[in-house]
C-alpha cells in the first residue's frame, strides 16, 4: 500500500476531537460552544483546547456576543477549514479506494 | 456522489445512521480511528462514516415533533367540524376559519419549540430551526397568496380548488423543509404533493361533468390539516420518545 496520502493527512484535524469539530462545523453555518459541548460531550477545556487549536491553524473562526444578556460563542469554518477539511475527505477517499483496489 | 451539509463525501455512503442509531454521538463513542496506520486497512473508512454521521447530525433539526403534531392536527379536525357543522361556505368565512387556524397552529407550534429549547437550555433561533422555516415559508406564502387570490376574485364555490393549493404547496413546504428534518418529512410532503395533484385531476374532470358542493373544501382540509397530522403526530409520540434537540 503507497503510505503517500497517509502521510499527507492534515496532522491539525486528523486528531479525534478536532476532526469531530470540524465535521460538525462543516454541515452547519455556524455553531454555539454549547452545541457543539453537547453534541460530542466534551469537557468546556477540551473543547475550548480543541477550538484553540484549530483557531491557531486558521481553520475555524470564534464570535463572541451576546443572547439574552448572557455571552453566547459561536464558532464557523473558515474558507481555509472548508478546504483543508475537503481535502482531508478527498485523501480519506483516496485511501479506501487504494485499500480495495489492492 | 454524496453531499452533506454542501460537503463533497465522494462515492462512498456507509449506513452510519443505522450502525450508531442517530442518537448518541459523545466523542469517546463516535468511532473515529485517528491513531492508526496505513496497514489497517478500515480505518479510513470509519473516519469517513463517523465524519458523515457528525455532519448529519450537525446540519438536521431534531426537535420532538409529536406535540406539534398532534395538537395541529387536533386544530385542523375541530375547524373542519366547526366548518361542516355551521355550514361555513363562503369564500370569506371559509379563509377566516382556515387562517385563523393556521395562526392558532404555528403560534403553538412556536410555543412547543420554545418550551423545548428552554427545557433543553438552548437558543430557541437556533441554526437549524432557521434553516427550516427558511424552507417552509416560500412555498407557505406562494400557497397563501395564490390560495388567498382565488378566494377573492373567484366565485362562490372555489373553496375545494383552495384547499387543494394549499394541501399541495404545505407538501412542498414539508419537502423542502425535509432536507432539514428527520427523513420520514419529507416522505410526509410527498404524500401531502402526490394527493393534492391526483384529487385536482379528479376533481376537474368531476367539476366539468357535475360541479362541485362547496363543503368538500372542509372535508379536505379536515383529512389533511386534521386526521393526517393526528396520525402522523401518534405515530411520533411512539416512536421519537427522548429526541428534542435542534
Amino acid at each position: 500500500m503507497n503510505p503517500e496520502p497517509f502521510l499527507q493527512l492534515d496532522r491539525v484535524i486528523h486528531e479525534k476531537g478536532r476532526l469531530a469539530i470540524m465535521s460538525m462545523l462543516a454541515a452547519a453555518p455556524e455553531l454555539s460552544f454549547t452545541e457543539l459541548r453537547d453534541a460530542l460531550t466534551m469537557t468546556d477545556g477540551n473543547l475550548t483546547t480543541h477550538i484553540r487549536a484549530l483557531q491557531q491553524g486558521g481553520y475555524i473562526s470564534v464570535a463572541k456576543s451576546y443572547q439574552n444578556n448572557r455571552p453566547l460563542t459561536t464558532c464557523s469554518l473558515t474558507p481555509a477549514g472548508r478546504k483543508a477539511f475537503a481535502e482531508y475527505i478527498n485523501l480519506l477517499e483516496q485511501i479506501i479506494r487504494q485499500t480495495r483496489s489492492k | 456522489m454524496y453531499l452533506v451539509g454542501g460537503m463533497w463525501l465522494g462515492n462512498f455512503q456507509p449506513n452510519v445512521l443505522g450502525k450508531q442509531g442517530g442518537k448518541n454521538f459523545a466523542l469517546a463513542s463516535c468511532g473515529f480511528v485517528v491513531q492508526s496506520n496505513p496497514m489497517n486497512p478500515n480505518w479510513a473508512e470509519e473516519n469517513l462514516q463517523t465524519i458523515r454521521t457528525l455532519m448529519e447530525r450537525s446540519a438536521v433539526y431534531r426537535r420532538a415533533l409529536a406535540p406539534i403534531m398532534l395538537f395541529a392536527g387536533t386544530a385542523g379536525i375541530v375547524a373542519a367540524v366547526v366548518g361542516l357543522y355551521f355550514h361555513v361556505n363562503s369564500n370569506l368565512a371559509f379563509s377566516v376559519l382556515w387562517l385563523g387556524t393556521a395562526v392558532v397552529a404555528v403560534t403553538e407550534a412556536l410555543l412547543i419549540t420554545r418550551r423545548q429549547a428552554l427545557h433543553a437550555r438552548e437558543p430557541f433561533w437556533s441554526p437549524p430551526t432557521r434553516r427550516v422555516t427558511q424552507a417552509l415559508l416560500p412555498p407557505l406564502l406562494a400557497g397563501l397568496c395564490i390560495g388567498g387570490g382565488l378566494l377573492i376574485v373567484g366565485n362562490h364555490d372555489v373553496e375545494l380548488y383552495v384547499s387543494l393549493i394549499w394541501v399541495l404547496f404545505y407538501g412542498c413546504a414539508l419537502h423542502a423543509a425535509g432536507f432539514f428534518m428527520p427523513h420520514g418529512i419529507k416522505l410526509f410532503g410527498w404524500l401531502f404533493m402526490a394527493a393534492a395533484c391526483a384529487l385536482f385531476s379528479v376533481v376537474m374532470l368531476q367539476d366539468i361533468q357535475f360541479g362541485i358542493h362547496e363543503v368538500y373544501g372542509h372535508w379536505v382540509m379536515g383529512f389533511f390539516f386534521g386526521v393526517l397530522h393526528l396520525a402522523y403526530g401518534a405515530y411520533l409520540y411512539l416512536t421519537e420518545k427522548g429526541k428534542n434537540a435542534a
